[in-house]
């Protein structure tokens, strides 16, 4: 064996194996970063400081067993070894505690046990001891080749205080009581005799060798010593607290849980001896350091922290009683059984007996006392005392006011003040302490009919069976708000119908106030209401009186044309305007109502517009009047809108589905990118196209170019500057035939704006300036004419297609869009404004400002490119054909504030092109420019694929 | 009166053993055994005709919110406050698989008809399509047009049906590549369809329940009475579609005919708040949960 070890020779250090070092590796490093955390639960490891993994029980942390998980050590598990000879002859060999436990386990162990450092150890017994022990057992081992003292024998650990050392001398021993000295001091000295002449004798040994000697010689010397010994041995300390449960050796269950350890003494304390028990708050205890309330019934791993989530929403059920189940107490104490027989209480859990004796004592306290005077009803000093106890003498019959409207007015509120109660009457006297129909309430014009109507009304209720008024009245009283009171009074309608009882006779006796009453009652928010609380037209009287009347009607059902002879003072357009201006006011008011109570819907009342529209193909005319149907029945719930969704191919596989989309492309991506530069085209392209004929005339001075360039270049950049990059190669290779047809002339034009930028980013703007002002630009001049001719081309060539090609793929309609902005351009600009003019109304009743040229058409298709469009400028890495999935990626979360965003910047786009309009004179030429380079590019492209 | 005795009001067992809220309990798919999950992280087999708990499913890290068993009874579903869905194995009791991928808690979860795929719900409004068959733990697909958290989701043979707070119940078709989007008006706390496919009963949070016919978008019919405003409690359709159920919060479960919206029957099922009732695809029986920790079942 030796020799064989000796024939092998070992250079540097042994390689350990590699999937441990990596494991610990990663566990250190983990460890150290507190990447530990990041680590989803289940993945996180527990290890002790020795990077052995730790199993984990429920409440006690667990015990890591063995080596890494299994039994023994890091050289396997070695079964004890037992040798026995006829020389030799093993004993039986007890074990303890600490054959079975760790050496992390050993250490807790001794922690917990109390035992005396030598230092403190006055009698040095168990230090002493040891090492003498093992001296001794070193010099058995070692027999001694030199002889004579050796010096590391010779310093020999002192650890006997000099107490000890005095007490040794003075006769006493090891084992004794010290006050027993005396009692045999004459032993004591015959004894300091032998032991002196004894250590005399041995002089050579060192002390504590001596001294064990010498107690052994004593105690075998003098049995008669040592039988008078034995009545005086220091009393035996006897264990305090003998395993009684049924745990394993060494299993403390309140380790982790000392709050319980607590309860579980005084709960045998209390048995024992029957006297006060500390009161424990439990849950205080347990859930006391930790800020908020914690589900019950488990606790958060060792890893987690205490979270939001873990808080306790189901609050209010005390789970303490059922978390505690104490077992290990295996013998129930005799009285506790005799408790359980005798009194049974049917609330006590299974398993658990009632505390004989709580500190909860039922305090009784005595009824108090009632003084002599109390009655024991409750005296209302307010209305139903009023209304109980009618008026006893009646008022004078008095004839009722001349004014008709009064009379009606008293009487329906004497109708219902008697209803209602007197404090009815008092609220609505101080509510209208200003107005002066009201005046009967105090004593003005018409008290002493109101007097005596609320007398007969009173009268003839008090008929009526008390306990029903008695109910009634104050719990409509308590219920009552502001807006109710406002209603029930009528003030609205009220002041409404009084402005036009004073402005036309004819819609006279509208005035009738028990009757509305009723209504309000009924109809809770009468549209016509709703309507005037909503005045769109405040700063025009005029023209608010002319909607009112025109919200009337409509909602009355009359016929429009009769009463417009009252404005003939307008002109027919200016009429025409104006019903429009209403009618989407009307259509606003109406939508507003029904959008209050979810305000999330508002968001998004375009979006349900477009696609509802999107998939009906027609004309788009038709396509506004369906959307605007669609307004008018969204006001109730539900609502049903539609939009395309496309299931991924492999979904419709797991479903068994054919892909509705099959060998379709996705369009919704290739549109949306393509969109980009749309959404801003049509303006400059419009304004550009408006103004190209005009532009041969006017010349500009070059002073103004420069800033018109600046600003331009803000607007356009930072799409376009992506467009550049990304659009330019890489669609012809991805493009198939038919989709290129279809977005040929998104492309172009996409193409063109990049191109137009790559331009103006290059620097050489000054190229086309300088063709502006006329000068020459040899490469440029040749195409200037060519342009227009070829562009119709194009746009007839795509026409047909577009018109033919009925998928509601967005790609498809937003060729529409195109086309129809390709007329805009051609018509002139009034008409253009007209046009505006006419979609205004339409703008307005969708709730959002859109940008003139499309106004509903395609807005959701709109909304979703500027959404992308603002996403490209973040994320520079989505190309154009990861479009589609980078969308689905985006947190859905940050969308709501994009959309907003892109609303934002919607507008300022908008302000920017209004801007552009303004400057008409300076822009144009730019705008020009760029729109002729556009075309150019345009061309070249074709060429190229050509 | 009669009607009242066909239904399952008398308590035939306690399914004791979670320890803090149960928040689902569904049969499975013959209704021989049933599976609750709860806020100890645990999911629970029983057998609800004996009231015997069989296994006992532990690997959640947080709460389990919804657990659904394939039809073949082999696997089953679970998803819950740890933003996972678990693909389980019945027999042995191992996580599969896990599917990670939503940003925050996962409301619900239901397997196709064939458990190829698995539909989940989550916190972050966004359903997810997770697949089953292959070894790819991405999602299918990521339906993200929901507005607002998504707090169940049902599947039929060709469609998937989401309703979610922002208050809509979404229907996405398959067939037809559509998205048809019903909006209450109220958050939708729980959906379930009728056993004839034709109709959705819509749980909202205004303590009402929405019928609503799935071709048109209609409303059948509003179902009123029980209280459910903040905390999600299920509700369901008896087999024979006669009867609406409901759970409320203070422990009740209702019975209303379907035609006519009264309520039959309510009575008191819990102490607390009943998250879920889930009824027997057969025979009259019904399970239901609470944040009591117990699961009740109940017989005719």
């Amino acid at each position: 064996m030796a020799s064989d070890e000796e024939d092998f020779v070992f250079h540097g250090t042994p390689i350990e194996r590699e999937e441990e070092i990596a494991s610990r590796k990663k566990k250190a490093v983990a460890g150290a970063s507190g990447n530990l955390r990041t680590l989803p639960a289940w993945k996180q490891e527990v290890t002790d400081e020795e990077g052995r993994r730790r199993f984990h029980g429920a409440f006690t942390g667990g015990y890591s067993a063995g080596y890494y998980n299994t039994v023994g050590s890091k050289d396997g598990w070695a079964p004890q070894s037992f040798t026995s000879s006829r020389k030799n002859r093993a004993g039986a060999r007890k074990q303890s505690i600490s054959d079975f436990l760790d050496e992390d386990e050993k250490a807790d162990m001794e922690g917990q046990s109390l035992s005396a450092s030598s230092q403190f150890d006055t009698f040095g017994f168990t230090a002493a001891e040891y090492s003498r022990k093992q001296v001794e057992k070193e010099q058995h081992e070692r027999p001694s080749a030199i002889p004579g003292p050796v010096p590391d024998e010779l310093i020999a650990p002192a650890s006997e205080s000099i107490g000890v050392k005095l007490l040794l001398k003075m006769g006493w021993r090891r084992g004794h009581s010290i006050k027993d000295v005396r009692a045999s001091s004459g032993a004591r000295r015959e004894a300091r005799k032998a032991f002196l002449a004894f250590s005399t004798d041995e002089n050579t040994k060192e002390t504590s060798d001596s001294v064990v000697s010498e107690t052994e010689v004593e105690t075998s010397l003098d049995p008669q010593f040592s039988e008078d010994i034995k009545m005086s041995e220091s009393t035996p300390v006897y264990v305090l607290n003998p395993k009684q449960d049924l745990h394993g050796l060494g299993y403390d269950p309140f380790k982790h849980a000392p709050e319980f350890r607590e309860k579980k003494r005084s709960r045998l304390s209390a048995n024992k001896e029957a006297g006060f028990r500390k009161p424990l708050s439990m849950k205080e205890s347990l859930f006391g350091p930790k800020s908020g309330k914690i589900a019950p019934g488990f606790g958060i791993g060792a890893l987690e922290e205490l979270d939001v989530e873990d808080e306790d929403v189901y609050g209010g059920y005390d789970f303490d009683q059922t978390y505690v189940i104490e077992d290990e107490q295996p013998a129930k104490p005799s009285n506790d059984n005799r408790l359980r027989l005798t009194s049974k209480e049917h609330d006590v859990l299974p398993g658990f007996g009632a505390a004989k004796n709580s500190d909860y004592s039922m305090e009784r306290f005595s009824p108090p006392k009632i003084p002599k005077d109390f009655v024991a009803r409750h005296k209302f000093s307010g209305p139903l005392e009023a209304e109980t106890k009618p008026t006893l003498s009646a008022p004078p019959d008095v004839p009722p006011p001349a004014d008709n409207n009064l009379k009606l007015l008293i009487e329906g509120f004497a109708t219902f003040v008697s209803r209602c109660g007197k404090l009815y009457e008092d609220l609505s006297r101080e509510k209208n302490q200003s107005n002066q129909l009201f005046d009967f309430l105090r004593g003005g014009n018409g008290h002493e009919y109101y007097a005596r109507r609320l007398w007969e009304e009173q009268q003839k209720r008090g008929d009526q069976s008390k306990l029903t008024l008695d109910v009634k009245p104050s719990s409509s009283v308590q219920k009552m708000t502001a807006e109710e009171r406002g209603s029930l009074l009528g003030e609205k309608p009220l002041q409404r119908s009084l402005k036009e009882t004073d402005t036309s006779a004819s819609s006279g006796g509208s005035f009738q106030f028990p009757t509305n009453l009723s209504d309000t009652f009924t109809k809770s928010a009468s549209t016509q209401e709703a309507a005037d609380a909503v005045k769109p037209f405040k700063d025009d009287p005029a023209k608010q009186e002319r909607f009112e009347q025109f919200l009337k009607e409509k909602y009355k059902g009359g016929l429009r044309s009769t009463d417009f002879n009252r404005v003939n003072s307008m002109s027919e357009s200016a009429r025409a305007q104006e019903r429009l201006d209403f009618e989407a006011a009307a259509e606003a008011i109406e939508k507003g109502k029904a959008y209050k109570e979810v305000r999330r819907a508002t968001e998004r009342p375009l979006d349900f517009l477009a696609g509802g529209l999107q998939f009906t193909s027609g004309g788009t005319e038709q396509i506004k009047d369906t959307g605007v149907v669609d307004m008018k029945s969204s006001t109730t719930y539900p609502k049903r809108e539609e939009f395309q969704w496309r299931p991924s191919p492999l979904l419709c596989k797991r479903f068994d589905l054919p892909d509705p989309f099959m060998g379709k492309l996705p369009p919704a991506p290739r549109a949306r990118n393509k969109m980009d530069s749309l959404i801003f085209l049509p303006d400059t392209v419009k304004a550009a196209s408006a103004l190209s004929e005009s532009q041969e005339h006017k010349k500009e001075t070059s002073i103004e170019e420069p800033e018109v360039e600046v600003e331009v270049e803000n607007v356009e950049r930072p799409v376009d500057l992506y467009k550049a990059i990304f659009s330019d190669d890489s669609e012809d290779d991805e493009d198939q035939v038919m989709n290129r047809k279809i977005q040929e002339g998104q492309e172009k034009k996409n193409e063109a704006a990049a191109s137009t930028l790559n331009r103006l980013i290059a620097g050489d703007f000054l190229e086309s300036l300088g063709k502006e002002l006329g000068f020459e630009v040899p490469s440029d001049v040749p195409y200037q004419e060519g342009t227009k001719p070829m562009e119709k081309e194009s746009k007839s060539r795509s026409k047909p297609e577009g018109s033919s090609d009925k998928r509601p793929d967005r790609s498809g309609f937003k060729q529409k869009v195109e086309e129809k902005t390709s007329s805009l351009t051609l018509g002139s600009e009034e008409e253009k404004s007209r046009k505006q003019r006419e979609k205004s109304p339409r703008k307005r009743s969708g709730g959002n400002d859109l940008s003139s040229s499309e106004s509903s058409g395609d807005e959701r298709s709109k909304k979703r490119s500027s959404k992308m469009d603002r996403y490209r400028n973040n994320d520079s890495e989505s190309d154009s054909s990861s479009d589609y999935h980078s969308r689905d990626k985006q947190s859905s979360r940050s969308r709501r504030k994009r959309r907003e965003s892109s609303r934002e910047k919607r507008n300022s786009h908008k302000k920017h092109s209004k801007h552009h309009r303004s400057k008409k004179s300076s822009s144009s030429k730019l705008v020009y420019s760029s729109d002729e380079d556009r075309k150019e590019s345009k061309r070249e492209k074709r060429r190229r694929r050509d | 009166m009669s009607a009242t005795a066909e239904l399952p009001t008398k308590e035939a067992h306690v399914l004791k053993g979670h320890e803090g809220a149960v928040l689902a309990a569904r049969f499975n798919g013959d209704g021989n055994y049933a599976l609750t999950c709860g806020k100890d992280r645990t999911i629970r087999l029983w057998n609800p005709h004996r009231g015997i708990l069989i296994k006992t499913y532990k690997s959640h890290g947080r709460e389990v919110r919804d657990v659904h068993v394939t039809s073949d009874n082999a696997k089953f579903c679970s998803c819950g406050g740890d933003r996972q869905v678990y693909y389980w194995d019945v027999s042995t009791g191992r996580v599969i698989r896990k599917f990670r991928g939503h940003d925050g808690e996962v409301n619900a979860v239901k397997f196709n008809d064939s458990s190829s795929v698995v539909v989940s719900a989550g916190f972050d409004r966004s359903l997810r399509v997770w697949d089953c068959r292959s070894h790819s733990v991405e999602p299918v697909q990521i339906i993200d047009t929901f507005l607002d958290t998504v707090m169940s989701v049902v599947l039929t043979k060709t469609e998937i049906i989401g309703g979610s707070v922002d208050g809509t119940v979404r229907t996405f078709d398959m067939r037809i590549g559509r998205e048809m989007s019903d909006n209450l008006g109220q958050p939708v706390n729980c959906i379930s369809i009728s056993n004839d496919g034709n109709c959705v009963l819509a749980g909202c949070l205004d303590s009402t329940l929405r019928l609503l016919d799935r071709t048109t978008g209609e409303l059948l019919q509003v179902y009123r009475g029980h209280i459910s405003k903040s905390f999600k409690t299920d509700c369901c359709l008896t087999n024979s579609d006669a009867h609406v159920i409901g759970g409320s919060e203070d422990g009740l479960v209702f019975f209303w005919d379907l035609v006519d919206a009264k309520v039959v029957s309510k009575f008191r099922a819990h102490d607390l708040v009943v998250t879920s009732v889930s009824y027997h695809p057969k025979e009259d029986c019904m399970l239901t949960s609470s944040v009591d920790g117990t699961i009740r079942v109940w017989k005719k």
